[in-house]
């Protein structure tokens, strides 16, 4: 346990590490280029939208599962909330309804994820690759292919508007953040998600529910998803059923370079956290470098494996020392 | 009663589904369009279906095997892009280069993806995921992202090889290109190869329970690079053979096919968690990918409904064959 303990520690002291790197070699090298209103402005206007969706993808890794539905969810929700907002005229009860009911579209939609792998127990790599597909494909039916664009003026606001120099969207993130940190950490749901994924069958015999578990667990995954939607759709000022595709490998990547490890079980909200921010600035320095879209791709698949090929050596180096 | 319980057996078996469904779809079109019923219709499957089955053949054996492989249509993206490329760069003109070369790089490929699933025990789908963004940018970024489209002149004779030529009574001509050998001999070699020897036997039993496998005496870690380059390799071919019936290399047009050739292989009854699976089913789930694919205008559905058909193809093909061991299992308790 102590050694467990540690081991997410020492993730998260080489999270804060490198981000401070990056921050002096911002400094050193452009600082009137990084420390400037916009460019914050910039960066707290980007990484909220994905980084809902990892803490969604974290919630299942931690369970011992993994979600890769959740672009497509979260394409659901913004398409759903969108076409009730157009569809009603854009009142702001509309966008209140709106929010709910792509907030209850994720919902169902996680619901239906975690019954399959809960009742059905098939595996939830495979559920939620279909799972993309149905969604998407959902998605796809409701708009027929184009986008569905010009969204009211207040919704817009969400992901694009600010209190004073304070992005509005800072404040969804940061009570997202809270929520998500309460749950996991505080309540007995999230101790029962982390016994779940660090051994199922001790789960179900120290008296966890392991169906309601997972049931929940993707339910809480999917309305990260629909937050996410809400957000991507307000922040283009249009919804789409393909928006974000990259978003999938980008969130699987940011929960494993988290630390949380990928059979399940462990995993800190706090390196999750770090993650999304270390993230956002390596991007933010690939735009100031002018490393095109491709190159971003595929450096991005090389950190994932990277990061996974030091994840398992130094778990096999533990466990050659524990025996 | 036994022969009874036989019976039922033999028609809720995967195989039998799936005619059904087959049988039932076919009608269903053959009603709506009078044309559909020929045998212009078999070429034409036929020939839309040999890419699917190359790929459908390989995502099989890795199933079986007990992993997942989502990186193929990227690697089949370098395989088939590079060959052409430098081919054009310095003039070479024969077979042998391409088709060498393409497996080449699918091999070299796969043996990555065995060190990261094998060795480092990364979690499949994970790995393949990455792997697919490491190969797909990277292809974009270092290669260009222009299609070659004039290809070298031995490549295009490929493509006006025929195994037959079909004329049909409205005098339109159906070839069936002599590429469609490749997923035949493919197919034969596969259920040879996973029915008498001792290492496709092992594919099965690594994919059904990894440490019985090596108890039993399997060498799992060996099993499972063969399956991973074998699969790279053939990947390499299968790009090959969509270079030369597109008439173009593209670094680009294979992507995101892997959701199409997962929902083959699924609905063809392979299990997903391993250790189950045949040739025959796989065979039998890309004609029916097949035939929905081309023929859902023909039923009047709209096409951007395809997506969507295609998930709850896959979510109902997986719940099925899941429920279908969960009954086996009960049984064997009792």
């Amino acid at each position: 346990m102590r050694s467990v303990l540690k081991k997410s520690d020492s993730n998260v002291i080489a999270l804060s590490f490198l981000i401070v790197v990056i921050l002096i070699a911002m400094a050193l090298f452009m600082p009137d280029r990084f420390y400037t209103m916009s460019n914050l402005r910039s960066i707290v206007f980007q990484f909220p939208e994905y980084g809902v969706l990892a803490f969604g993808v974290m919630a299942c890794m931690i369970s011992g599962g993994i979600d890769i539905s959740l672009v497509g969810i979260a394409n659901l929700s913004g398409v759903i909330a969108a076409t009730i907002m157009l569809g009603m005229g854009k009142s702001n009860l509309s966008i209140v309804l709106g929010i709910l009911a792509a907030l209850a579209t994720g919902l169902l939609a996680g619901l239906f994820n975690g019954s399959l792998i809960g009742f059905l127990r098939l595996p939830p790599m495979l559920v939620t690759l279909c799972g993309s597909q149905l969604y998407a494909g959902l998605a796809l039916i409701i708009t027929k292919g184009p986008a569905l664009n010009d969204l009211p003026d207040n919704y817009k606001f969400i992901a694009n508007g600010s209190i004073g120099q304070i992005p509005v969207v800072l404040f969804v993130f940061i009570a997202v953040l809270v929520f998500v940190y309460f749950v996991m950490n505080r309540t007995v749901f999230g101790r029962q998600v982390r016994f779940m994924g660090s051994n199922y069958e001790a789960a179900r015999y120290s008296g966890i529910n392991n169906l309601k578990t997972t049931l929940r667990c993707y339910a809480f995954s999917g309305l990260m998803g629909a937050i996410s939607g809400i957000l991507m759709s307000s922040h283009f000022n249009s919804a789409k059923s393909d928006y974000g595709t990259q978003y999938t490998l980008f969130s699987i990547l940011i929960v494993v370079l988290g630390g949380v490890h990928p059979d399940g079980g462990r995993g800190r909200v706090a390196g999750v956290t770090l993650s999304i921010i270390l993230l956002q600035f390596i991007t933010q320095l690939f735009t100031f470098l002018r490393i095109d879209t491709n190159y971003r791709t595929s450096a991005y698949g090389f950190i994932l494996i990277s990061v996974l090929v030091i994840t398992m050596i130094s778990d096999k180096r533990r466990l050659r020392r524990m025996t | 009663m036994k022969t009874k319980s036989r019976i039922s057996e033999l028609l809720t078996s995967n195989q039998a589904v799936i005619i059904m469904v087959l049988l039932v779809l076919s009608i269903a079109i053959g009603l709506r369009n009078n044309a559909f019923v020929s045998f212009s219709t078999v070429v034409i499957l036929a020939r839309a279906a040999i890419l699917m089955l190359i790929f459908a053949l390989c995502q099989m054996l890795v199933i079986i095997s007990g992993g997942i492989d989502v990186s193929f249509p990227a690697i089949a993206c370098a395989a088939m892009y590079l060959p052409v490329k430098m081919m054009l760069n310095y003039e070479i003109d024969n077979l042998w280069f391409p088709f060498g070369m393409a497996i080449l790089i699918g091999a070299f490929f796969g043996l990555i993806n065995a060190v990261l699933i094998a060795s480092l025990r990364i979690p499949p789908l994970i790995a393949t995921l990455g792997m697919n963004s490491l190969i797909s940018g990277g292809l974009l970024a270092f290669f260009g992202s222009t299609e070659l489209s004039r290809l070298p002149d031995r490549l295009n004779e490929m493509f006006r090889s025929y195994l037959f030529t079909y004329t049909a009574s409205s005098g339109l001509t159906y070839s069936l290109t002599i590429l469609f050998i490749i997923p035949v001999v493919l197919a034969i070699g596969l259920s040879i190869f996973l029915r008498y020897t001792t290492m496709g036997r092992g594919v099965y039993a690594i994919g059904g329970n990894r440490s019985a496998a090596r108890i039993a005496g399997f060498r799992v870690i060996r099993i499972q690079y063969f399956v991973y380059i074998f699969v790279g390799a053939v990947v390499g071919i299968g790009a090959m053979v969509s270079c030369i019936l597109n008439r173009a290399a593209s670094p680009t047009n294979l992507m995101g096919s892997e959701m199409m050739i997962i929902a083959a292989v699924v609905v063809g009854g392979t299990r997903i968690t391993g250790g189950h699976g045949s040739v025959s089913g796989t065979i039998l789930g890309v004609t029916l990918i097949a035939l929905i694919q081309n023929n859902l205008i023909m039923l009047g559905i709209p096409t951007h409904w395809q997506p969507f058909i295609l998930g709850f193809l896959i979510v109902l093909g997986t719940a099925f064959t899941s429920l279908k061991a969960m009954a086996s299992m009960k049984q064997a308790k009792v």
